[in-house]
């Protein structure tokens, strides 16, 4: 044990000695934090971003209206879900019921899905909707608002972002609406009323949505370049050498890294956690058992990925250049930067193997910013656990001490 | 303990694809002597080495440490063995005390810290990063690494490559110092003033055989009593040097160097200062020495331990 130890202690002391890795080991998390904080502290801006959401209307009632304010409501919608000209995506993907598919089916069915965060919304026009508008307009000032039914997630960002875009497009139609019967006060002829899915404990802010993902890159980001880079500039500099003719075994030598690696990865939560709450009043807790449960298995799953990866490289540049290639598929293909839903089927399976997907999701669920889960709740723990396994033992199989010859 | 053998070694073969590193080489190190390999770069010394050490296999050949046959160096053998590699780094961010309590930790027993600090005398730079230090100093805190188990026997690799000459005397003091504690010493070099100074016997390699070995004295021994003679001149010509070899028994130059083996002192000195002056030539760096062991390769090599 004491061999475990003091190799631990050597790997943090080196760690907080040598700029480069104490930069990215601590200084760039907490650097992307707040970048991000301040720069999306509210992420209002529409651009870029893209939603699933779900309408719910009854085109067989517009018949009887002059003109059918659903059916407006319906185009404004459809024209933000039209393909644009620069090639970047739609901002929304609209679900609607079949012809002859029922209705309360139909919202059922949806509510699920926004419960498990698949749809970011849900907007139900009741039967009787264009015929109460008329009403309403008909009526003139003071007449009670027709109401569209508007379902969001109480636990997603994503989701209270999607809602006010959608707040803001039923007040332009309203606009619209009371401009051709000649009124431009300030009364309504469209209300909504909000209906929410899952429990809403407290307002979710922009720094609690990122939190956990900036923790995951920082554990990711250490544990996928951190550890191959120090394992192998070590070896190439002839340092594990001295090693090899000592009676300390190659599986030793990993677990004192792996401890050293633990302690400074619990370091950067501390550092990350403290800066997102005090700096940006963060109100998410990281600190519940399940979350620390998930957090020690994000930091060994990646810490067991850069095993794998410093005992197949030839040199420290061949490993960075082998954790640049894993980088990619497992950020992007984890839902860490955009939905998952959608992806072509062989990327699926891509998804579906990675165990930042698991760790993302599972982590996001458990400080209450994702509500719903991909796969049942023990996929969460058996797919990077898997995966620690298969990585530690190769680790341990093939990590040569001496550059081969 | 057999036969108070530390190491046993016979037919050692090691190739690296078709070249033969190592080829069949035999030896035996006793108990609390040091033992060198000598040769050229190239020679396979390293190579011998780091199969003794744990770090290579060999192709074939039997290996037998401290009474124990072995086809590779177990983890047990490695609690008894201290390790100086010729090509080994260190943690540079690291301090020469946490270094030294790192490698310590390695092993079930160890010696302190302060002992080994002494011991190499770095006492004054237990402090000092690694990157700091001079290569004297930083080859010190690897013998002392070497040392940090109390090792039954040490592997030194060409423990004085690139040291000035202060630093390598006192690396020299180090080495009789551990012998004189009854250590076994393994040591490889190619220059040959080390090995006669250190060695109780030599083991002289080339192409990775041995091509011979024993005491120095025994190996010097060997080219029988004659005496050399040495010297530069600034110009002769080939009839000149036809009558300086009639003074002696054997007459060797290279450039301006001479080198004179006799067996009859006084004759060979007479006639070389006739040929001076009857030359009107002026003798540079005159010396007379007995034959070392860079003789004794150039014997049986043709070649200089340096070529």
């Amino acid at each position: 044990m004491k061999d475990i130890l003091t190799l631990a202690r050597a790997h943090v002391l080196t760690a907080f000695r040598e700029r480069e890795t104490l930069f990215w080991f601590l200084i760039f998390p907490l650097f992307l934090l707040t970048i991000l904080s301040l720069i999306f502290g509210r992420m209002s801006d529409g651009q870029d971003v893209h939603f699933s959401i779900a309408l719910i209307n009854d085109p067989s009632a517009a018949s009887a209206a002059p003109f059918s304010p659903s059916a407006i409501i319906a185009e404004a919608f459809a024209a933000l879900a039209a393909p644009t000209d620069s090639g970047h995506q739609p901002l929304f993907a609209i679900e609607t019921p079949q012809a002859g598919q029922d209705r309360d089916g139909f919202l059922e069915e949806k509510l699920v899905e926004l419960r498990r965060g698949q749809l970011a919304a849900v907007l139900v026009l009741p039967p009787d909707f264009d015929q109460r508008v008329m009403d309403t307009l008909d009526a003139g000032r003071g007449a009670p608002s027709a109401e569209a039914h508007l379902y969001m997630s109480a636990t997603s960002v994503a989701s209270e972002t999607a809602a006010s875009i959608i707040e803001q497009v039923l007040a332009e139609v309203d606009r619209s609406l009371l401009g051709r019967v000649g009124r431009f006060d300030e009364s309504r002829a469209i209300a909504h009323v909000t209906g929410w899915v899952g429990e809403r404990e407290s307002e979710v802010d922009y720094v609690d949505f990122v939190l956990p993902g900036i923790l995951l890159m920082a554990f990711f980001a250490s544990g996928l370049f951190g550890v191959p880079g120090t394992i192998l500039f070590n070896r190439d500099r002839k340092v594990l050498r001295r090693y090899w003719v000592t009676p300390l075994s190659v599986g030793r030598y990993l677990m004192g890294f792996g401890a050293g690696h633990l302690i400074l990865c619990a370091l950067q939560f501390t550092l990350i956690v403290a800066l997102g709450k005090f700096a940006f009043g963060a109100s998410i807790s990281l600190f519940g058992p399940t979350t620390l449960l998930i957090l020690i298995l994000a930091v060994v799953t990646f810490l067991a990925f850069g095993f794998l990866i410093a005992s197949l490289a030839k040199s420290a540049n061949a490993g960075m250049a082998t954790a640049n290639i894993l980088n990619m598929p497992m950020m992007f293909l984890s839902g860490m930067f955009f939905p998952i839903t959608g992806l072509p089927s062989f990327m699926r399976v891509v998804v579906l193997a990675n165990p930042v997907t698991y760790l993302l999701e599972s982590l996001r669920q458990s400080v209450g910013v994702q509500s719903g889960t991909l796969m049942p709740w023990p996929w969460t723990f058996v797919v990077p656990v898997l995966w620690i396994g298969i990585c530690t033992f190769a680790g341990v199989r093939r990590l040569r001490w001496d550059v081969q010859r | 303990m057999t036969n108070q053998i530390a190491l046993r070694v016979a037919g050692l073969v090691k190739h690296y694809g078709s070249v033969p590193a190592v080829d069949g080489i035999s030896f035996e190190v006793p108990l609390a002597s040091v033992f060198t390999l000598l040769g050229p770069n190239g020679a396979g010394k390293t190579t011998t080495l780091e199969i003794l050490e744990g770090i290579r296999e060999a192709d074939s050949g039997e290996l037998v440490l401290f009474g124990q046959p072995m086809t590779r160096v177990s983890r047990d053998a490695k609690q008894r063995m201290g390790v100086l590699l010729q090509d080994g780094g260190f943690e540079p961010h690291l301090q020469v005390r946490e270094i030294i309590q790192l490698f310590a930790s390695f092993f079930a027993r160890s010696r302190s810290v302060d002992e080994i600090l002494d011991l190499v005398a770095l006492r004054e730079k237990a402090k000092a990063q690694v990157r700091t230090l001079s290569g004297g100093q930083r080859q010190r805190m690897a013998v002392g690494v070497a040392l940090v188990n109390d090792p039954d026997v040490v592997f030194l690799d060409e423990p004085t490559t690139g040291l000035d000459p202060q630093a390598r005397r006192n690396m020299w003091d180090i080495i009789s110092g551990l012998r004189s504690q009854g250590k076994t010493i393994i040591l490889t070099t190619h220059y040959m003033e080390e090995a006669e100074a250190l060695s109780d016997s030599v083991c002289i390699m080339d192409h990775g055989k041995i091509i011979a070995q024993g005491s120095p004295r025994d190996l010097t021994g060997r080219l029988g009593e004659e005496t050399l003679i040495e010297f530069r001149v600034d110009e002769t010509d080939g009839e000149a040097i036809g009558q300086l070899a009639s003074c002696c028994d054997r007459l060797r130059h290279d450039g301006p160097l001479f080198t004179l083996e006799t067996s009859d002192l006084q004759r060979t000195m007479t006639g070389l200062l006739r040929w001076s002056e009857a030359q009107s030539t002026r003798f540079h760096d005159l010396r007379v020495r007995q034959p070392n062991l860079e003789d004794v390769f150039l014997t049986m090599t043709g070649r200089t331990l340096r070529e």
